[in-house]
């Protein structure tokens, strides 16, 4: 453990009877940081934050914050404001009362109290409707309530969960800015559960990646975008074309994967591996689409087109190899000029050896 | 759209109309009307005269009657509502679904005999001889005196009120959003004051309207004042039943009754608008 951690799970398992929520998470939470927990509904995140909040007990291992083990404690007993996926604002009371709330319960006098929720009240760009009912507010503005509410004990870490996934899509967008710089100005630590790949990329500083109650990657959003550590990343994430095969030696420095596409060069050194089955991923901006077999690529795979898509200035090209497979291409509009874009042509796909990342799980 | 009276619309509220104005708006009217006839050697006559009215309010038995009627009820709606509150929140949060549904239905039981027969059971615990004061010989404590009080009287609307307070509490307490109760412990209050802080205000409308319920129970009820109380002190429903025993006085006994409705309007009223204070329609 390191001095700049705030959290960690040491061997913390989670059963409901029989179902088992979370098994062995072991990571730390670092002093500060965005920590951004994502995976599909079901996969454990939002028990691991419940955990975290107090709100559900673990059934093994030790929860720490800031060094001392917090398993025991209730809800009521530690600093773990969250802000609920509902909000779940006090709608008898209004927009002054809720910030109050917890300011309310620690017994800090009025007078006190008033100075610093009209603080946050300001800050958040809610003092205009300090007297409104909860009811009288819009979605955004109920966000910016919830998080003044939590934040006005100022507290060492703040837990979010999937708070954003009731809002429009352009607001969403709006209030992730609103939450990043709050998060920067005031270095409190937030963990953020979301399942969803954008806000969990825009925002964090490292984002966990959780697949039945298990913690599939750490890292921060560039490691996992280009070096996805398992196969299951890799697919959730979505933005890799991957390939299976077995390591053999290649004809430059690095390794090579024998699929029954071909054998393609990696720039992985490998050598303690040769010889076994593994995963290989190239991200679809990284890879290439040409007209006719070019000449100098070291890995081509002749592709048939299939469909395309079209989303801003980025075109997704859908294609098929032998066997079925399917390969993406993601490129800017005018990178495709030359090439002849029709459903059912015969292209060439082909990468850099350099750009084909081998996940590290056996 | 246009908004009228369709035929089809009418044919299906007709039914509900003429009860309403059978059974509800015609005896009112005719109860006000009552409330302004003479009587002469115990015939009544129609007549339009205050004199009713003039003579009930200006007797003080009668104010004394509305007073401790008034008072009776409210502390009945107090007691009952304090009582039935711990019931409805155990029900509510701390069984689970199978037992709840038991607790509804036992809740329910109570209704299947009449409350007569209930208040009648009540005497044979009460009185002097009754099962309380044998048991507290046994023990060489007592007799006391329990019937024909007060607190017998007491007893009686609790008997009335309490399964149906619980009910009414029980369902505005499950519909609390169980969020609010984890969101005020996350914030720090603990588990009673998050009773006072989180659970009443968001139960309140309901809780207002079962204590509306046991008072309107309580300030119209006969029997438990007479048949646990002993028609000591009097109540207004026992006003009533006197007035009309001596000297055939319906016209007065019309202008009680007409005072009891209209104060149950007034506090049904101010208790309802209370209940739904700042809430948006």
């Amino acid at each position: 453990m390191s001095r700049d951690t705030l959290v960690s799970f040491d061997g913390v398992v989670k059963r409901f009877g029989s179902f088992v929520a979370v098994q062995k998470l072991d990571f730390e939470i670092r002093k500060g940081e965005f920590l951004a927990i994502m995976g599909s509904s079901g996969c454990g995140k939002t028990t691991t934050l419940r955990m975290l909040a107090g709100l559900e007990a673990p059934t093994e291992g030790v929860i720490k914050l800031s060094g001392k083990p917090i398993n025991d404690l209730p809800t009521w007993s530690r600093d773990t404001p969250m802000v609920w996926q509902s909000l779940a604002l006090f709608p008898f009371l209004n927009v002054r009362e809720n910030v109050e709330f917890a300011l309310k319960m620690r017994g800090v006098g009025k007078a006190e109290r008033r100075r610093r929720a009209e603080q946050w009240l300001d800050r958040m760009q809610i003092a205009e409707f300090a007297e409104r009912n909860i009811s009288q507010l819009s979605g955004g503005q109920r966000q910016r309530v919830a998080l003044a509410r939590s934040l006005v004990v100022e507290p060492e870490i703040l837990l979010l969960d999937e708070p954003l996934s009731a809002l429009d899509a352009a607001l969403k967008v709006r209030m992730q800015s609103v939450l990043k710089n709050l998060q920067r100005e005031t270095g409190i630590t937030f963990v953020y559960v979301t399942h969803s790949q954008s806000e969990a990329f825009s925002m964090a500083d490292r984002v966990v990646i959780m697949s039945r109650g298990v913690i599939e990657q750490i890292g921060t959003p560039q490691e996992i975008y280009r070096t996805p550590g398992t196969r299951f990343v890799a697919e959730f994430l979505g933005s890799s074309n991957i390939f299976q095969g077995r390591l053999v030696p290649g004809d430059g420095g690095g390794a090579a994967l024998d699929t029954p596409l071909g054998r393609f060069e990696t720039g992985a050194d490998a050598t303690a591996r040769l010889g076994t089955t593994a995963t290989m991923t190239v991200l679809d901006t990284k890879t290439h689409l040409a007209a006719a077999r070019p000449a100098h690529a070291r890995n081509v795979l002749p592709v048939r087109m299939i469909g395309e898509e079209f989303v801003g200035a980025t075109a997704t090209i859908y294609l098929e190899a032998a066997g079925g497979q399917e390969i993406r291409v993601q490129k800017g509009h005018d990178e495709l000029s030359d090439i002849p874009l029709e459903i059912g042509r015969e292209l060439f796909v082909y990468w850099e050896p350099g750009d084909a990342h081998v996940i590290s799980e056996a | 759209m246009r908004r009228s009276i369709s035929l089809y619309s009418l044919t299906f509220s007709l039914p509900l109309l003429i009860w309403q104005v059978l059974f509800f708006v015609f005896p009112l009217l005719f109860l006000i009307a009552l409330s302004f006839w003479t009587v002469r050697n115990f015939v009544m006559s129609p007549d339009f005269d205050p004199v009713n009215w003039t003579t009930m309010y200006g007797r003080a038995v009668f104010w004394q009657a509305y007073g401790t009627t008034l008072a009776l009820a409210a502390a009945a709606a107090a007691l009952t509502s304090i009582l039935a509150f711990p019931a409805a929140y155990a029900i509510a949060f701390k069984l689970s679904d199978t037992a709840r549904r038991w607790a509804i239905f036992l809740m329910v039981i109570p209704f299947f005999t009449s409350y007569l027969v209930r208040v009648y059971s009540w005497q044979i615990f009460l009185s002097d001889n009754g099962i309380i004061n044998v048991i507290l010989g046994w023990l060489g404590l007592g007799p006391f005196t329990m019937l024909n009080t007060v607190g017998a009287t007491m007893v009686g609307y609790l008997t009335l009120g309490f399964p149906l307070v619980v009910l009414l509490q029980l369902f505005s307490l499950i519909f609390i959003d169980r969020t609010l109760i984890e969101a005020a412990h996350n914030l720090r209050c603990g588990r009673l004051r998050t009773v006072f802080e989180v659970v009443i205000p968001s139960a309140r409308t309901g809780l207002v309207i079962a204590a509306l319920f046991s008072f309107i129970l309580s300030f119209g009820d006969f029997v438990s004042p007479v048949y646990l109380g002993g028609g000591e002190p009097t109540t207004l429903s026992i006003l009533i039943t006197d007035t009309t025993k001596s000297g055939q006085q319906w016209p007065r006994a019309a202008v009680v009754a007409l005072t009891m409705i209209g104060t149950l309007m007034i506090v049904a009223f101010g208790a309802i608008k209370f209940a739904y204070r700042g809430k948006s329609t």
